[in-house]
């Protein structure tokens, strides 16, 4: 990129540490006074060998591990993780386990959205939505450390099933925390809606088409924003989302402010999820019976094969190709992560555009580097 | 789309590159690709069956064949088909061309399995190391004989 300067164009390096950024890494633009004429993406500054790490631990370890690829999303993490080593065993959770997974991670797609949101509103100069959001994700935070008895990183899911049913008054404490989330979702749209700054700054800006966005390979919010109704749960629907009534939310703009809108609306569907959850789950056990899987699973090994699985994270498809070759320990684990091809497409995405317009953009993505580098 | 249909008319279309090709469910589908025609395969899939994007590109070692394998998920907007296409390389020279030209989001993908693995994607745009810093480059860390955890880790440290 540095030898095609000419004499009014300068290289501005943004990060690997900057207040837009969900993690450390390293944007090189070339600037043409505030136009953004190219740009590159430098990875690596969080890169944690998850994949080497994963080889070298035994299946039930890797559960641990996986929480920590991004810490916001750990609960669907597992859920891609275990249900690699589910299908790779032939084994599936009774239905009460899939209920429970189902409503911890609507839960924690819940509290991801909330911070997304908050960060966005940070990014461009409204600080004050970070302080609205952060309190109803404190709320959920607690529903889910509640079941879990951890706050971000929670080691909860097993192989076919989960570790501790739900505790008593669970859904008594629930239904308080979503009807007032249900309230404040709309205090938002309204808030976002109402706010000649932020639409300024949101509307029209970033636009992606469906056809780019197809071609760059993103999806999730980013990817459902230009009008493609791609979700995992619907197109390869694991656990019991095929029994539950939900609806996959788009718009047809493209931009940062459908971008938004899509989340917002996901976080109704998600609750929408979570009532009928509290009201379908039946009683039983949590692991499948006549097995020695449980909460202790003793040391196990895992027929020879290879699966790919794919699971709807927060931010897109997260997927996991897993190897065994019939020890204990995976012989290679490859972690898909959503925001990886989402980064990969920002480049191009901010080509033509401003730096300022840049930060709207990159923050509407709503990422997570930690996840990208693995 | 239909799994069987997808199957049966690449290995109709390539008989000589494609083989082992296999069913695993109605989402999953498997074939093996000779390593010259990856590209032209992928070219195919995106034109006649809406594979429209990768979800994947990624290394495994196995150190007992002598071989590396680069593998391909392949995946559609449009359908819920996964195609897993595997391609064998010798593991002392690991070369197979590169699929940027098809399908955009390859490039990250192949930086990151050449710098993980060594396997070299030919007429890649920019090859070059994406997680790694620059002087591991070589070392191939998630193969199977990377000495690693202690005896590469704490070199500069001493």
């Amino acid at each position: 990129m540095e030898e095609m300067l000419e004499s009014n164009e300068m290289i501005i390096h943004l990060g690997p540490q900057h207040p837009m950024q969900p993690g450390p890494f390293r944007l090189n633009l070339k600037l043409k006074g505030e136009t953004i004429m190219d740009a590159e993406v430098e990875l690596g500054y969080i890169h944690k060998g998850i994949e080497k790490i994963l080889e070298n631990k035994t299946y039930l370890q890797g559960i641990t591990i996986v929480d920590r690829i991004c810490y916001l999303v750990a609960l669907t993490n597992e859920e891609c993780y275990v249900g690699c080593v589910e299908k790779l065993l032939g084994l599936e959770p009774p239905e009460r386990a899939q209920y429970i997974r189902v409503i911890v991670e609507e839960l924690s797609r819940l509290q991801s959205h909330l911070l997304g949101l908050g960060e966005y509103g940070e990014f461009i100069g409204f600080v004050s939505m970070f302080m609205y959001t952060i309190k109803e994700r404190e709320d959920i935070l607690t529903l889910i450390d509640m079941v879990t008895g951890a706050r971000v990183t929670h080691s909860y899911l097993r192989f076919g099933g989960v570790r501790d049913d739900l505790p008593e008054g669970f859904k008594e404490k629930a239904i308080p925390i979503l009807n007032n989330l249900k309230k404040v979702i709309s205090d938002y749209e309204e808030m976002f809606n109402s706010d000649t700054i932020y639409r300024e700054r949101t509307i029209g800006i970033g636009v992606l088409t469906a056809d780019a966005a197809k071609s760059l390979g993103v999806s999730g919010p980013v990817l459902r924003a230009t009008g493609v109704p791609y979700d995992i749960r619907k197109v390869e629907p694991y656990l019991v989302y095929k029994d539950l009534d939900f609806k996959v939310c788009t718009e047809t703009a493209g931009d940062c402010f459908a971008r938004v809108q899509v989340r917002l609306d996901e976080m109704r569907e998600s609750i929408h999820i979570i009532e009928q959850c509290l009201d379908m789950i039946p009683s039983g056990p949590i692991f499948p019976e006549g097995t020695s899987y449980g909460r202790r699973t003793p040391v196990m090994r895992v027929p020879a094969g290879e699966v790919f699985h794919r699971v709807e994270d927060p931010r897109g498809e997260m997927g996991m190709y897993m190897v065994s070759d019939g020890s204990d320990k995976p012989y290679r684990v490859k972690v898909k992560g959503p925001y990886y091809p989402t980064l990969q497409a920002l480049p191009p995405l901010i080509k033509g555009t401003t730096v300022a317009d840049m930060v709207s953009i990159s923050g509407s993505m709503d990422g997570c580097t930690s996840e990208a580098d693995r | 789309m239909d799994a069987r249909t997808i199957i049966e008319s690449l290995t109709g279309k390539f008989p000589e590159a494609i083989s082992e090709a296999g069913i695993d469910s109605q989402v999953r589908i498997r074939a093996y690709v000779d390593k010259d025609n990856a590209k032209e395969v992928c070219q195919y899939l995106k034109d006649s069956f809406q594979f429209d994007h990768l979800c994947s590109v990624c290394g495994v070692d196995y150190p007992q064949r002598n071989e590396l394998e680069a593998v391909y998920h392949i995946a559609s907007f449009e359908h819920p088909v996964v195609l897993m296409l595997k391609a064998r390389l010798p593991r002392d020279s690991p070369e197979i061309e590169s699929v940027v030209q098809v399908y955009w989001n390859a490039n990250w993908y192949e930086r990151e399995t050449y710098e993980l693995f060594g396997i070299f994607f030919k007429n890649h745009p920019n090859l070059k190391a994406l997680v790694l810093p620059e002087d591991m480059l070589g070392e191939w860390p998630l193969r199977k004989d990377y000495e690693g955890f202690p005896n590469r880790t704490a070199r500069n440290l001493v």
